[in-house]
């Protein structure tokens, strides 16, 4: 870098400049100038950051957000009043939009109405401010009414000296009884005892004496012949010893032992 | 975590066990451990601290002679026990507004209760106490549907299925209700000077 073709600038000629200089004014060779004063003199660039900032503070108070978004929402409201949301309408999404689930385009018109309208404007702060004060209302809990206890107690097991109630022999070897009838209650196990229960039913009835399945069937049907018979001689009348004898027939099952004995 | 859970349910269940043998002390501590939040629960609902007294030792008279139904496979006893208290609050409440002869909402001197009843010692638990008398004032004032509803939610912070659960109505009934519930209540403390902004 040439040394000697640089601008060399005074203190107060680099308050004159200042200006210009944070509007990127001067031409090149000034620009220059100045910067490298600010460098060189801590004065002088103490000043250059007091004067940057200032003109920061300024920039964010010319534009606030909040009124960008109510001009903005002024605007929408007016082109496109199709679009606007009324108190009830308001109302009625206010926790879906304080859960965070009111879906986008809902959401948009939410936030103008909540902009715009004066009487809705501050009742979503409230609604939060109720809700953190019924919480606030749940950890103060009041203290139980003397005698409560006393009273429970009495209504529940007849005496207000809970300690002296003890429990029997009898009842604590019932309520130890009370685990062991698990096996049936496990639901797991209901079909299970089901079909044992049918198993057991079944072989216990239809087996007859010689252990075959057969000899039921066959003691149905001289069941069935009996009764018709019997039936048969209430109608016609008579001849009832000889006719209950020529029915007894040898059938397998039960009655094979009797044959079997004769 | 887990294994404190698991301790305490089966504290829970031991301790129906010894009630169910006759035990006196066991029934003892679990009218003490639960006491006070049956008696709150009961005295939002009631707003008196008699007609709260008297509710809660209704609930556990119910309790005692129901615990022979508690099963551990329902959930641990803490549960079974609140959503029993609960069930039967509720009924009261709706009995309550059916025949409102019997009520003792709105009954001043039981709010009053609440602010003798504790120490005056520093002004923000004071202020804190006031809040509160003013919260349970703002409740009392609204419409009983969504009092039960606003209650159940931001009290007793149940989620929106227990809510259907205990009340027997839609989720969409019960969201409304809440949030019609949440509005009314701001503007109700917005009007007692509470929440303004």
């Amino acid at each position: 870098m040439n040394y000697t073709d640089e601008k060399i600038i005074k203190c107060s000629e680099f308050e004159e400049l200042l200006t210009d200089y944070l509007d990127g004014a001067l031409d090149k060779q000034t620009h220059k100038a100045v910067a490298a004063h600010a460098l060189r003199c801590p004065l002088c660039h103490a000043l250059l950051n007091e004067v940057k900032d200032a003109l920061e503070l300024c920039h964010e108070m010319t534009a606030p957000k909040a009124s960008l978004t109510h001009l903005e929402a002024r605007i929408l409201t007016m082109t496109a009043p199709e679009t606007a949301m009324s108190c009830s309408q308001f109302e009625e999404h206010l926790t879906d939009y304080l859960d965070g689930f009111l879906p986008a385009t809902l959401f948009h018109r939410w936030e103008r109405h909540a902009v715009l309208c004066e009487s809705c404007t501050d009742l979503p702060g409230e609604v939060v401010r109720s809700i953190a004060a019924c919480y606030t209302y749940k950890m103060d809990e009041l203290p139980i009414p003397e005698g409560l206890h006393a009273k429970i107690l009495q209504s529940t097991l007849g005496t207000t000296k809970a300690k002296a109630v003890k429990a029997s022999w009898s009842s604590q070897a019932a309520e130890w009884m009370r685990g062991f009838r698990l096996p049936i209650s496990i639901p797991q196990l209901a079909p299970v005892a089901m079909i044992m229960l049918f198993a057991v039913l079944f072989f216990g009835s239809t087996v007859s004496a010689d252990g075959s399945f057969g000899g039921v069937y066959q003691k149905s049907f001289e069941l069935a012949e009996q009764t018709y018979k019997q039936s048969a001689d209430a109608v016609l009348g008579g001849e009832e010893t000889n006719e209950k004898k020529s029915t007894q027939e040898p059938v397998r099952g039960t009655f094979v032992d009797n044959e079997e004995k004769k | 975590m887990e294994a404190l859970k698991i301790a305490t349910e089966n504290n829970g269940i031991e301790l129906v066990r010894r009630c169910r043998a006759g035990d006196g002390s066991a029934w003892e501590e679990i009218v003490s451990q639960f006491s006070r939040r049956i008696f709150n629960l009961a005295y939002r609902f009631t707003s008196s601290v008699e007609a709260a007294e008297d509710l809660t030792q209704e609930v556990f008279i119910r309790i005692y002679k129901t615990l022979d139904q508690y099963d551990a496979k329902q959930g641990d006893l803490a549960n079974w026990l609140m959503r029993l208290a609960r069930n039967l609050i509720i009924d009261d409440y709706r009995h309550r507004q059916r025949n409102p002869q019997n009520s003792m909402a709105d009954d001043v001197e039981d709010h009053t209760f609440h602010l003798r009843a504790v120490g005056t010692s520093a002004q923000k638990e004071i202020e804190r106490r006031e809040l509160c008398v003013q919260v349970q004032e703002g409740i009392d004032k609204l419409p009983p549907d969504l009092r039960t509803c606003v209650i159940l939610r931001d009290i007793e912070e149940l989620s929106y299925q227990e809510i259907v659960d205990v009340l027997k109505i839609p989720e969409g009934t019960v969201k409304s209700r809440i949030n019609r519930g949440r509005i009314e209540l701001a503007k109700v403390l917005r009007r007692m000077r509470v929440v303004n902004i």
